[in-house]
């Protein structure tokens, strides 16, 4: 079997062993009575605050931006993972096996950013309506590729974090919430860009969700093609980005793991 | 007491010990900022009282739910319930004890979030009714506590207490007008979040940062009270239910 067959290989266990790990977190029911519900109602939190303030305007640029923000936070859980292999024990073995550490945790987390796509599209097209936001057929259509693409980045920046957090397991859940509400506050979820001093506007461009959702909110206003793809171009450049650092750092710090003895098991 | 007391040491410890439980001191400000962001930038000054309360009642929601309505899963998870069972203190006042240090913890945020407002965009906490604020808060810390029992108690009946405690915080948010007033969500909504003490403390709490005189205060602490005293009943006896099947059923062998 040639390198390529057997990493292509690998991937195609480890993406079918986290889809069978996220069927024990949710089923069907649980999905959709659970988690559906919170992401309407995270989503609905703040386009209900737009009512109250008054304005349609700001109803649905915070309903866009904290639906498409969902495909964000589902991305980042990929965090989580080095830990939940530690608490069940594989991740020295993982460590330890000829298979770089990182297509095992790149290929078994993806179903991450497939399902952030899926709810924060679900967010958008049922909270969209209900606040009685227009959809703007049939270019509404070009909003599922961009927030797979999103989705996508986000899960490259999880991934690379996750190899940052990789030997510091107690305070991974921090990390999470922390870049959590940081994307939140900086990415152009709540308020424009022109509010924000210049230089955030700088650093948030290469976080991921900030171009994309640019990009978005261009479909919604009517942009034209040129700019919507040159944001989507950003976004993709940032998902690379990401990808390649963590391709290039996560088996360096793993072995350091190996090396001082940090990748014990448990929690 | 002594076991209350025990309890509230021994979460302070923990508290010290774990990085996880300071989370929502580190989005407290962060969210105060988002929503201050939000309201100033659509020229609605008078909702940043408003903004500023809301990441606090965040707080001590998320406390409820992540930690204190964890707390009998987490020690089971690690063997520890089956001596707590088995020593002579009350289980109950130590669990209260524990959930009384979490509030507390909690209530830093308050603190939080008037120091980010003041530093980043100069606004204060309107104090015009300092004293219905303090009690707003610390009957409200009371309630949550007594909802904290009831969420353990479910949790740890449940296979996956992650999915309930990562899907409640928004829908409890939203029903417990933590931002926006009930009066804003649609009718049918409405008897729901009306059952729910969040709903009344988050109106009290707006109503004591405001210049009017607050309409019924005693009543509206006394509905926030009752509220959580019967989250807190129910919560005691599903708990003892629990405690009960387990001990019957021979599930408290630590695994």
């Amino acid at each position: 079997m040639s390198a390529l067959a057997t990493t292509a290989n690998i991937m195609r266990h480890a993406f079918r062993a986290g889809l069978a790990d996220y069927r024990e977190m949710f089923t069907w029911k649980s999905w959709a009575a659970g988690w559906m519900v919170r992401v309407i109602a995270q989503v609905s939190f703040f386009a209900l605050l737009g009512e109250r303030i008054g304005n349609d305007r700001t109803t649905y640029y915070l309903l866009i931006g904290n639906a498409i923000l969902v495909a964000a936070l589902t991305g980042i859980f990929s965090l989580n993972m080095t830990t939940a292999e530690r608490w069940v024990g594989t991740l020295p073995l993982l460590v330890a096996s000829p298979s770089s550490p990182i297509i095992v945790f790149s290929a078994k987390g993806s179903y991450l950013a497939v399902d952030g796509a899926l709810s924060a599209l679900a967010a958008l097209f049922i909270a969209g309506p209900i606040f009685g936001m227009d959809l703007p057929w049939p270019a509404v259509l070009a909003v599922v590729p961009l927030t797979a693409l999103v989705a996508l980045a986000s899960y490259c920046f999880g991934t690379f974090l996750a190899g940052i957090v990789f030997r510091f397991r107690n305070i991974n859940s921090l990390v999470v919430l922390t870049t959590q509400v940081t994307l939140m506050a900086a990415c152009g979820i709540n308020v424009p860009f022109s509010y924000y001093p210049e230089a955030l506007e700088w650093f948030s461009r290469v976080l991921p969700v900030t171009n994309g959702l640019l990009a978005i909110r261009g479909v919604f206003d009517g942009a034209d093609a040129a700019t919507i793809l040159g944001d989507a171009a950003l976004e993709a450049a940032v998902a690379v980005g990401w990808m390649t650092l963590a391709l290039s750092s996560f088996n360096q710090l793993a072995s350091r793991g190996r090396r001082d003895g940090s990748l014990d098991y448990g929690a | 007491m002594h076991s209350f007391l025990a309890g509230f040491g021994l979460e302070l410890r923990i508290i010290r010990a774990a990085p996880d439980a300071f989370i929502p001191l580190v989005t407290a400000p962060v969210f105060a900022l988002i929503f201050l962001s939000i309201v100033r930038q659509s020229g609605r000054p008078d909702l940043q009282a408003d903004a500023l309360m809301a990441p606090v009642l965040m707080t001590l929601w998320w406390i409820a739910l992540q930690h204190a309505g964890n707390l009998i899963t987490g020690d089971r998870w690690q063997a520890l319930l089956e001596p707590l069972i088995a020593t002579p203190a009350s289980l109950a006042s130590v669990l209260l004890g524990r959930i009384s240090a979490l509030m507390g913890f909690g209530l830093i945020s308050f603190f939080e979030v008037w120091a980010i407002g003041e530093l980043v965009y100069g606004v204060s906490i309107p104090f015009e009714h300092p004293g219905a604020l303090a009690l707003t808060f610390l009957v409200t810390a009371f309630a949550t506590a007594g909802t904290s029992v009831a969420f353990a108690a479910v949790f740890v009946m449940s296979r996956n207490a992650y999915t309930f405690t990562n899907s409640l915080g928004y829908p409890l948010y939203l029903l417990g007008g933590v931002l926006v007033p009930v009066a804003i969500l649609p009718g049918w909504i409405q008897p729901v979040s009306s059952g729910i003490f969040m709903s009344w403390a988050a109106d009290l709490l707006r109503a004591s940062l405001k210049p009017p005189p607050i309409d019924d205060l005693w009543q509206r602490l006394g509905t926030v009270a009752l509220l959580g005293a019967v989250s807190f009943v129910l919560g005691r006896l599903i708990l003892s239910h629990v405690m009960q099947r387990m001990r019957a059923k021979g599930e408290l062998a630590a695994t």
